[in-house]
């Protein structure tokens, strides 16, 4: 596909984070997280945007049609944004896959046998405890991977675009991991919640 | 407090990590996780503020609660009842619920001599002919609670004045806003005050108020209705004026008792000077507050807010050098929204920094005055304010929202 046909979308969440929204899937099935440009080695995509000037990027994430940059330099989203939207593009257009799959975990890696363990204990709280909770407003969250010890996790249902999604997110569930996994180091939502088509809270007061 | 329709979660529970405070959100409806979480997710009756601090002084000796913060109207009377009774920082109360009822803000103002139009308080149930025929015109009929300008309309003349009481009427027996009892029987008529309209951004810090913003806003706000639109500052009012403009909002926080928190506030100006019209004890509404960096460090509305609550030492509170302005965007019409085409341009446009669409495809969309839930919102930040309304302007001409209007 030429790269002028890809369409994407950005959408800050706040100054440091950034969803890019992409017409077309960027890596369909699983998730990739980068925190480094040594991790991001292989990578067309990650290598290029961690190498995009003026941009220190912390991590970087994709999964399907999203790609989430999360930047620690203070240059606003409007300088860098079309930087990151052209490294997708350029990387979408070669002939090689964008992102890489996941490297197979070297046996006896010790972080990468804590992340298995700990994504079947973050899918046990998802399941008993945190989708029944929110199924009573329609809603449900699926958690796509653990990668260094961070959840990547989708909200579907009533919860994608609800108004309190991120008080569900951030005084609910993070901290039912916090209790009940403690080895888990964060959370990122990679959520569209834009598209969300019934979401039970919805904002309407000024 | 957080209610469940309100635009600035996100905000706010994002100042509360950055600051590291630990967080107790309530909201008038009850969080599926609450039982998961309960030190950090509350339910309170916003309806009863009175009943809420009570509730809350209980919670509060299992859960010591260092601040309170209000993000709307309603909230912030909750938050001054709940600070009178946990000797937290906060409004009187009496000065909260002042600033949420418009007739007593009124009262209160003219007591002081604050300029403000001339008003009336009428009861619903009266007789629309006799109170159109003893009105001078133009006025603007205004109920007493409700929010975004919702169920404001000028009329000219008194055919003009029956329609939109009648309008009006009708507006106040919907369930939301007949839900606030009394003061959904009665409304304001107002004398209109031609002029430019602009906003003032304040925090008031131990009875002082301290300008954030003063905006202006470029479309004239004439009526019928009185939908928003676009937000720019800095204010290219001249420097005198502004003065006054600062100085009649001083007055007026005075007045109404204000004493802590953030203020939002409504004014004109004409050849007769500046006027207050509204005066709000909270910040900024809807997504609004997003283009508002204060400091080296860019610190948030929702961040300083929380760190004056708290007490702790606050960064500065100058805004940056850049202009920045947002625009609510207007309601394209009635019906039920398909899909927004052209976001993907309209953030494409220089300056532009975000297009935020809030209404979901299937939502049904309703004008003013019967609505007030604006479809989404766009920023913009640039060296100098008439090009970021430039760019507002242009990033909403390429928006189209396709509609099923059946």
């Amino acid at each position: 596909m030429a790269a002028t046909d890809i369409g994407i979308t950005a959408e800050p969440i706040d100054d440091q984070r950034c969803k890019f929204i992409v017409s077309q899937p960027v890596l369909a099935g699983g998730v990739r997280r980068f925190s480094d440009p040594a991790e991001a080695k292989g990578s067309p995509l990650a290598e290029a945007i961690f190498a995009i000037p003026g941009l220190t990027v912390g991590e970087l994430i994709v999964s399907g049609n999203i790609v989430t940059v999360v930047k620690q330099s203070p240059a606003p989203w409007q300088a860098v944004g079309r930087a990151v939207g052209n490294a997708i593009r350029t990387a979408l257009s070669a002939d090689v896959p964008a992102v890489a799959s996941a490297p197979r975990p070297a046996s006896g890696d010790p972080s990468a046998v804590n992340d298995d363990a700990l994504y079947e204990k973050v899918a046990k709280v998802f399941d008993e405890q945190v989708n029944p909770m929110v199924a009573r407003h329609g809603g449900r969250v699926e958690l796509i991977d653990v990668q260094d010890a961070v959840v990547m996790l989708r909200m579907g249902g009533g919860c994608q675009g609800c108004g309190m999604a991120d008080v569900t997110l951030r005084q609910g569930i993070e901290g039912m991991l916090a209790q009940l996994v403690p080895a888990v180091r964060g959370i990122v939502d990679i959520t569209d919640h834009t598209s969300g088509a019934n979401p039970y809270f919805q904002a309407a007061k000024k | 407090m957080l209610p469940t329709t309100t635009y600035r979660t996100a905000a706010f529970v994002e100042a509360a990590r950055q600051i590291g405070v630990e967080l107790t959100v309530a909201s008038e409806q009850r969080s599926t996780l609450e039982a998961a979480n309960p030190a950090g997710l509350l339910t309170l009756d916003f309806q009863y503020p009175e009943r809420a601090a009570d509730f809350v002084r209980t919670f509060a000796r299992q859960h010591p609660i260092d601040a309170v913060v209000g993000v709307d109207d309603d909230t912030a009377v909750v938050a001054a009842a709940i600070a009178e009774r946990l000797k937290l920082k906060g409004n009187p109360l009496h000065a909260a619920t002042a600033a949420r009822d418009k007739h007593q803000q009124r009262e209160l103002l003219a007591e002081a001599g604050v300029p403000i139009p001339r008003f009336a308080l009428h009861m619903l149930g009266e007789n629309p002919l006799t109170i159109a025929q003893a009105t001078a015109y133009p006025c603007v009929l205004k109920p007493l609670r409700l929010s975004a300008s919702r169920g404001v309309m000028r009329a000219d003349n008194i055919p003009g004045f029956v329609k939109a009481h009648n309008r009006l009427k009708a507006i106040l027996a919907e369930p939301e806003a007949a839900a606030c009892g009394e003061p959904a029987w009665q409304f304001l008529v107002e004398e209109f005050i031609p002029g430019y309209e602009v906003a003032l951004e304040g925090l008031v810090v131990n009875r002082r108020l301290h300008v954030l913003a003063l905006f202006d806003k470029p479309d004239p706000l004439d009526g019928p209705f009185f939908e928003e639109t676009i937000y720019v500052t800095p204010s290219t009012v001249p420097a005198g004026l502004q003065s006054a403009i600062v100085q009649c909002a001083e007055r007026a926080v005075r007045a109404i008792g204000i004493t802590e928190g953030p203020v939002h506030a409504e004014l004109r100006y004409n050849e007769r000077g500046p006027w207050l019209i509204e005066l709000a004890a909270r910040p900024i509404g809807g997504r609004c507050s997003a283009v508002l960096r204060f400091g080296d460090q860019k610190v948030s509305l929702e961040e300083l807010i929380l760190r004056h609550a708290l007490g702790v030492p606050l960064p500065s509170l100058q805004r940056e050098r850049q202009a920045a302005g947002v625009m609510m965007i207007p309601i394209p019409g009635a019906g039920r929204l398909q899909e927004v085409r052209g976001i993907a341009a309209a953030k494409a446009v220089p300056l532009i920094q975000d297009v935020q669409i809030t209404a979901h495809p299937g939502e049904r969309l309703v004008p003013f005055p019967e609505g007030s839930r604006y479809p989404g919102f766009i920023f913009a930040r640039g060296e100098e304010p008439r090009l970021v309304e430039a760019a507002l302007r242009h990033a909403h001409r390429e928006l189209t929202f396709v509609m099923d209007t059946a």
